[in-house]
């Protein structure tokens, strides 16, 4: 049986007095790649930030392996659960292995020397994440895709079982989202990483993920896995586009290979 | 920057620091050699003219000028650190117009009824950092409830509301000092625009507890200043209580600041300045800017006081001027540089 690492009861949350969505309901299966695809505006990142308490909510709760976070220290949640943010920003002039380092706050106990177990998990990340070479350089001298595999690497370093992706691939040219998202993928399948991240490529979603989550206007449209989502009806629904769907002979993962917009149809009925 | 570099730099700052201390030491109004300093400061042949000129006069003003600059040099690079913002200082962010003001208001009010009734001196000395901190802490209060949204703190608000709390209790020291008998008001402003002359021993025991607690505290933390230069969302997913860090280094800083602005005036750019050299000398960890900010500010207010003291002896100008002149094109040329 799948257990649920996460779950969102009665969630609602948003910015000042604006709530984003209110009496959200969802669950998080462990070890699976989910991901949260919606128009822009949809709630879908102010939900990531809410699971990963970077956004405090208005009221509900978010449960992290059943136990509710609020009576979790955020330094604990911290050993459990990793979030890489849209926009990370670090000073230009930190060194690569110096900003991975800082993913090991919240084992360290003594701040002053990293012990021999920081420094394997250090290597470990920075391996997966191909990021091994440019260890010297400052942050100034990378480029989007490095910087973003840097990030990858200290949200690993952070050793967690669950790690939140906010629009990981924003910016970066195709071959580094591809990139980006293989190393998801095998974080997943080699480390039993329970994934949750945001996408804007549907494809990649259907893709990448084991299970898809359509939001809306602040609500959950549906749930449930590409094939499921990737379908005429919810498309409309979700994103107002007339999709044509083929299955990728390659993976079998559908394929949203070509949409119209129903706007102007709309439009012209008008 | 590796251990063994920053520990040569920061003795050779720590050089620097005793030079500029022989130079003020030797210097004045009648010069004396080294020999004739370390024969007094050791005692030997102890001679009344030499020990009230170095025991009394410049002794004091030196090992003040190396606290206020010790203590402003750390608090600045406090308060850059969690602004996220170099070009942040104490004085703009209103904390020593705030402690200014309340000592001003406590001249005003209790320091002549205290002459008046006779007690001595010594126990209002030693109880203003104590109203500078209130002061500081008032400003502090009102800056952050301004610039507290949404459950976290706003660093463009508070830079922006610091400014106008700045100026607001400039004015209001203003106002006060105005009211003041003349002679108080001669010395209020004097010691508004930052000076150190009327130096004495009771001043450094009123100021040293604060420093002596709260900078170990400020050091403990320095670590933590390296990782709330990442953006808020990276800061809390290390799992950092980010409002309560930045709380307690600001607190502390506060402290600093009024105990340094109670024997000292309101000397800015200090906090500024240090700091950003600092950083050019030994990078961007806070474990060795916080020393090397300390080391830089000491070095700034002792030479600041020397050039104060001599350049129209015998008249003096208060140090804070001094550090003004030096200060503002190095401000804009901080301003120009982050342009470019």
């Amino acid at each position: 049986m799948v257990t649920s690492v996460i779950r969102a009861k009665q969630l609602t949350a948003g910015y000042e007095k604006v709530t984003v969505f209110s009496d959200l309901n969802t669950t998080i299966k462990e070890g699976k790649i989910t991901t949260i695809i919606g128009p822009n505006g949809c709630g879908k990142s102010t939900l990531l930030k809410t699971i990963g308490r970077i956004l405090k909510q208005q009221s509900g709760n978010v449960f992290l392996q059943e136990q509710d976070m609020k009576t979790i220290s955020t330094k604990e949640i911290a050993k459990q659960l990793a979030l890489l943010s849209q926009n990370p920003e670090a000073p230009l002039q930190l060194k690569v292995e110096e900003l991975i380092s800082y993913g090991r706050f919240p084992h360290r106990k003594n701040v002053g020397t990293l012990s021999n177990k920081d420094i394997e998990v250090i290597e470990w990340a920075m391996d997966i994440t191909k990021t091994t070479a440019f260890r010297d350089r400052e942050i100034a001298q990378l480029s989007g895709g490095q910087r973003q595999k840097v990030w990858l690497a200290m949200a690993l370093a952070q050793e967690t079982s669950i790690l939140l992706l906010d629009e990981p691939t924003t910016y970066l040219d195709l071959a580094h989202q591809l990139e980006v998202l293989k190393i998801v993928e095998r974080l997943n399948k080699e480390h039993h990483c329970t994934i949750i991240m945001v996408l804007h490529d549907i494809n990649h979603a259907a893709r990448f993920s084991h299970e898809i989550i359509a939001m809306k206007d602040g609500e959950i449209i549906t749930v449930g896995t590409p094939k499921e989502i990737l379908e005429k009806g919810t498309l409309k629904q979700v994103f107002n586009i007339d999709a044509r769907i083929m299955i990728d002979p390659d993976n079998g993962a559908p394929v949203c290979f070509g949409y119209d917009t129903f706007l102007e149809q709309e439009l012209g009925e008008k | 920057m590796h251990k063994q570099r920053f520990m040569m730099k920061i003795t050779a700052a720590i050089l620097l620091i005793f030079i500029a201390m022989y130079i003020h030491i030797t210097n004045g109004t009648f010069d004396m050699s080294i020999k004739d300093v370390i024969t007094t400061l050791l005692r030997i042949n102890p001679n009344d003219d030499f020990d009230l000129v170095i025991f009394q006069f410049r002794l004091p003003r030196i090992v003040i000028a190396a606290l206020v600059g010790l203590g402003l040099g750390i608090a600045g690079t406090v308060i850059q650190g969690i602004t996220r913002n170099g070009l942040a200082d104490p004085g703009i962010l209103g904390i020593n117009a705030g402690a200014g003001t309340s000592i001003v208001v406590f001249m005003f009010l209790l320091q002549m009824q205290l002459v008046a009734s006779g007690s001595s001196n010594w126990v209002s000395i030693l109880i203003m950092p104590l109203f500078g901190f209130v002061g500081g802490l008032v400003a502090a209060i009102v800056i952050y409830s301004f610039s507290w949204r949404n459950g976290k703190l706003d660093t463009q608000r508070l830079i922006l509301t610091g400014i106008a709390i700045s100026s607001g209790f400039g004015a209001l020291s203003m106002f006060i000092s105005l009211k003041m008998r003349e002679s108080d008001f001669e010395m209020a402003t004097v010691w508004m625009t930052g000076s150190i002359y009327n130096a004495n021993w009771i001043f450094i025991v009123a100021m040293l507890p604060w420093l002596l607690i709260l900078i170990p505290i400020i050091y403990r933390k320095a670590y933590l200043l390296d990782y709330l230069q990442l953006e808020e969302a990276s800061v809390k997913s290390l799992g950092i209580e980010i409002e309560k860090e930045k709380s307690i280094l600001l607190l502390c800083s506060i402290g600093v600041i009024s105990a340094c602005v109670a024997v000292s005036g309101s000397i800015s750019f200090i906090g500024l300045m240090a700091p950003h050299i600092a950083r050019q000398l030994v990078g961007i960890q806070h474990r060795y800017v916080i020393p090397m900010s300390a080391a830089v500010g000491m070095l700034l207010v002792i030479f600041s006081d020397y050039i104060a003291k001599t350049v129209f002896a015998p008249a003096e100008i208060p140090v804070g001027i001094i550090v003004a002149i030096l200060g503002v094109p190095y401000f804009l040329y901080l301003l120009v540089k982050s342009k470019a």
